[in-house]
């Protein structure tokens, strides 16, 4: 660009023109024009420029500005208020169209108020940590049979090493997850509750921010003997939070039991927080428990750090990739660093790669949403643009007596932002009222707050949806000619017929898709909850192995397995739907040393796979009788398909370097996530190590037994809660997460479809209408009802017909990359395909039906005898 | 009674239209104000008394010719009308009336 340091900056120029008095703009310019030239002379360009500026500025005052009370803006608020009295009217006219946009944009608002609503909470969990910025958990990839396996759990010395050996750590510590344990029970007098709790570093409230209601970060849990609980905890164990440092509570797990002094109170931990535990204790207590069992080899902690400022984290992975290697030369062990607030959303590895999670369900609906106000906004489209020929004698005579294009487009405009507005209004009124409801439904605790991000948020929408909704309208009504248009010879242009279908095929791919996919989901679930897992999963309870129950634990099992009713009763360390430990110290003659292999670790009691209903298809289950069976194991198919073994009964193997005797094999079964496919496992007869006593009962009278085994439960633990659950719905809270995204989508998708119809019924009733005459002379000749009925649907058949069409392959393609995600997925039969299209195909006619079989019912003397 | 009373400024700006005869527009005023009173003034402040002066009929004001410079943009020039005289001359009674009223024991320049 040529230089321009010559002449004042245009754009200042054009703004004082813009607010200068036009009898005074000519002189006043050439002044200022004058004066910048000489000062360029005198005192160089930069500080003419800047002169320039500040005399623009200084005639910014009454006098010179241009006058407010001129004819042309008492014009411009005058033509404001006839525009809204015009909407306000055409409202109250048509009625019906008025309420079908507004149900629909109201409603189509709520979904997406309620949809933000739910994403800004998913996105703010963890979030509210002081240190979030620079807060990161270890998370560890195993190489294992040529794939890559990522977990949470760490080596519980990784902390401490980390710490020291690694600079750009500021600080690291381990902490254990509260579900490891449970619920524990605290004792205090003969009152007994139970909580979960879990062991973490002294440091542990430095690091996070659970604020401390009493006590300090620095000193609560200086001491092993220590215990800090939350402030509901602590009223339920003492009725106050006050005063409570010193005093001392017992705890108790399994077979182990400690005598605690209170270090402090923290405050309940907050809902957007994914751990959650009412009480903490040193990890050094968990590392004498665990004894010589921290090792580089085992996984018994959560690792979490904090990174010193301008750490660069990719580099930093880099270089922590060989740690462990280094340790030990053996370990297929890479730890990686991911930040602590992305463990809700980003929590899925594919491969050592970082694979999405819980954000894509947060992705998906926030396209729904759009997608839903997408439609809202093609009803208002396609109705205003449907009515114009009402409209048109209005636009023919603003034409005549001179209105401008723009007058019109900005009338038109003006109408839908009044309608957004409107809407919006009422959506968050409906928000409000079913705030309880959606809280239900996804397990949150949202409150609508009216802060600025709500409030730009609302903003924006009104912008973006006022100015979607209103554009076709205002460009297509005032480009109308005014001599057709007061003539009255309203003749859609092909291209206008073809933008209306076109928005409307579009409004019910979109629905159909979604009815389709809602479908899908439901049945994906469905299917996952009712998969068969190898074992009975109903008619199972289970209850904790705690107390004098855990101390007598035999004699227990024995007097539960006499009571009537119960078929069988054991116990296990694991927990049979969350998956329990596992290990690499498997090993077998003629295996390959490059290659690790992980194996589920199952310690049982006898009876267990009796209890649980596990096929053994080859050699025995443990004998009560054989004293020699601590040193068998019972593999799955999946773990000698591993091993490569064939007629395995009998062989030995060897674990953590002891030699142990395969008795046993049993059919593959569910021990995890259904999300994961079955994994090598073995079974390994140990009763030292027992958390969970499982008892099968028989069908139809659970009530009566579960009371007889509480009974029981009552002699050996009278001070304890008998908290029981059965095996089923356990599994169903497995899935409770699913369950809520497909009770979600179903909600949302069931709205979209609700609002396409409503855009279909305002069709329906214009065409009608506007037919009525050629209705009237029809059945006048003697056309009967029905083929009135099918003049009239005929082109809405057509519509949705074309959508399904081109719905139903896309949806094909949506859906199977959804269900590449489960292990388990169920068979894409066509009807699912079928059906979606023919409800579609269904819920359309109904609503044109309606609507046309109203039209063909009218006596034709009335539409013929009205002009 | 309703007679209107010069402000200081506004006394000022007629004092240098009157200064510059046939010569006062814009710049050349503020130009005349600023070299002799050592003040500076900016176009804003300027113009609006002009048009007060001007809608008070002190002052009168027609567009010149146009010019190469100043952005092509004619000038305004202003003079001082008879009534904006007969203004000036009250002011200037009222002003001597007081300066004569000052006894002749009050000394100004004491050092």
């Amino acid at each position: 660009m040529k230089s321009n340091h010559h002449s004042p900056p245009s754009i200042l120029l054009k703004f004082f023109r813009w607010f200068c008095d036009p009898n005074l703009v000519e002189d006043i310019e050439g002044d200022m024009v004058e004066r910048f030239e000489k000062r360029i002379e005198n005192k160089g360009h930069k500080k003419a420029r800047r002169l320039f500026v500040r005399d623009v500025f200084q005639l910014l005052r009454p006098g010179i500005i241009k006058s407010f009370s001129g004819h042309q803006k008492l014009n411009q608020i005058d033509m404001l208020k006839h525009n809204l009295l015009i909407s306000f009217r055409s409202f109250m006219r048509y009625k019906s169209a008025f309420l079908i946009n507004l149900i629909g944009l109201s409603s189509g608002l709520a979904c997406t108020l309620f949809i933000y609503l739910w994403v800004q909470d998913e996105r703010g969990i963890d979030k509210f940590h002081t240190n979030d910025a620079n807060l990161y958990q270890v998370i560890t990839h195993h190489e294992e049979s040529g794939a890559i396996r990522t977990q949470d759990d760490t080596q519980g010395i990784l902390a401490e090493a980390l710490e020291k050996e690694v600079p750009e750590i500021e600080m690291a510590l381990q902490s254990t997850p509260a579900f490891w344990f449970g619920d524990m029970p605290l004792t205090i007098g003969d009152k007994t509750i139970k909580a979960p709790g879990k062991f973490v570093d002294k440091r542990y409230f430095e690091m996070f921010t659970f604020p401390l209601i009493d006590g300090t970060a620095e000193s609560v849990l200086a001491s092993k003997e220590s215990i800090v609980l939350s402030e509901s905890l602590a009223k339920s164990l003492f009725n106050t939070t006050e005063g409570l440092i010193g005093k001392t509570l017992h705890w108790q797990l399994l077979n182990m039991e400690r005598t605690y002094q209170i270090g402090g109170v923290f405050e309940d931990v907050p809902a957007n927080s994914t751990e959650t535990f009412d009480f903490v204790m040193s990890y050094e207590v968990f590392s004498d428990i665990v004894g010589d069992g921290m090792q580089w080899g085992n996984y018994n902690a959560l690792t979490y750090v904090t990174l010193k400022p301008n750490v660069d984290v990719d580099h930093l992975n880099e270089k922590l990739a060989p740690f462990v290697k280094n340790k030990v030369s053996w370990s297929n062990v890479t730890p990686s660093l991911r930040p602590y607030s992305d463990k809700y959303l980003y929590s899925k590895y594919e491969n050592g790669v970082q694979a999405g999670g819980r954000i894509e369900y947060v992705k998906l609906f926030s396209i729904i949403s759009i997608i839903i106000l997408i439609i809202a906004c093609i009803n208002f489209m396609n109705l205003s643009t449907a009515k114009a020929s009402r409209k048109a004698k209005e636009v023919g005579v603003k034409k005549a007596i001179g209105a401008q294009r723009k007058t019109l487009i900005f009338q038109y405009m003006e109408e839908s932002f009044l309608m957004t507005f409107v809407a919006i209004v009422l959506a968050i009124g409906l928000v409000l009222l079913f705030l309880p409801q959606f809280n239900d439904l996804t397990n949150k605790q949202i409150s609508l707050v009216f802060d600025t991000n709500l409030v730009k948020a609302l903003g924006a929408v009104l912008v973006i949806t006022g100015f979607i909704a209103g554009s076709y309208p205002a460009l297509y009504l005032s480009g109308l000619n005014s001599i057709t248009a007061l003539k009255g010879k309203m003749k859609s242009s092909i291209a206008e017929l073809w933008a209306r279908k076109g928005l409307v095929v579009f409004q019910f791919t979109i629905s159909i898709i979604l009815i389709v996919s809602v479908l899908i989901v439901h049945k994906q679930i469905d299917f996952v909850q009712n998969k068969n897992l190898g074992y009975e999963k109903e008619n199972l309870v289970l209850f904790a192995n705690e107390g004098k129950v855990a101390t007598n634990h035999d004699a227990f099992i024995d007097r539960v397995k006499a009571l009537p009713g119960v078929v069988n009763a054991s116990s296990t360390a694991h927990t049979i739907i969350n998956g329990g430990s596992t290990t690499t110290g498997l090993t077998w003659e003629g295996q390959n040393p490059e290659i690790e292999t992980s194996f589920g670790n199952i310690s049982v009691f006898h009876d267990f796979i009796e209890t649980l209903g596990v096929e053994v298809i080859a050699g025995r289950s443990f004998s009560n009788e054989l004293v020699s069976d601590s040193s068998k194991l019972i593999l799955n198919e999946k773990a000698i398909e591993v091993i490569g073994m064939t007629d395995p009964v009998g062989k030995m193997v060897n674990l953590w370097g002891q030699d142990m005797q395969i008795i046993g094999v049993v059919k593959d079964f569910h021990f995890q996530s259904l999300h994961e496919t079955v994994t090598p496992m073995f079974f390994k007869l140990d009763p030292s190590f027992l958390t969970n006593i499982v008892v099968r009962i028989e069908a139809g009278q659970e009530r009566t037994v579960v009371d007889r085994i509480e009974s029981v439960y009552k002699e050996y633990n009278p001070d304890f809660d008998f908290n029981f659950t059965f095996l089923d719905q356990d599994y169903a809270q497995q899935y409770a997460s699913e369950r809520r995204i497909s009770t979600l989508s179903r909600c949302f998708g069931g709205i979209a479809i609700i609002i396409s119809c409503l855009g279909l019924f305002g069709l329906a009733a214009f065409t009608a209408e506007r037919k009525s005459k050629e209705i009237g002379v029809r059945k006048a000749l003697g056309a009967s009802s029905v083929s009135i009925v099918r003049l009239l649907s005929n082109e809405f058949n057509k519509m949705v017909g074309l959508a399904v069409l081109i719905a139903l392959p896309l949806s094909y393609y949506l859906i199977s990359g959804w269900l590449e995600g489960f292990a388990y997925q169920i068979d894409l039969k066509v009807w699912y395909f079928l059906g979606a299209g023919a409800a579609a195909l269904f819920i359309a006619w109904l609503t044109v039906g309606l609507q046309t079989f109203k039209a063909a019912k009218i006596n034709p003397s009335q539409s013929l005898r009205s002009e | 009674m309703g007679k209107y009373q010069l402000g200081e400024f506004e006394e000022i700006v007629m004092l240098t239209v009157a200064i510059l005869h046939g010569e006062a527009y814009g710049i050349a005023i503020i130009n005349e104000m600023e070299s002799r009173l050592n003040r500076s003034v900016s176009i804003g402040s300027l113009q609006t008394v002009l048009r007060r002066l001007e809608s008070k009929g002190y002052l009168d004001s027609k567009l010149g010719e146009s010019t190469k410079v100043r952005g092509g943009k004619r000038k305004r020039f202003f003079s001082v009308t008879a009534q904006g005289k007969k203004a000036m001359s009250e002011s200037k009674e009222q002003r001597m009336g007081l300066w004569n009223a000052i006894p002749s024991d009050f000394v100004l320049n004491d050092n």
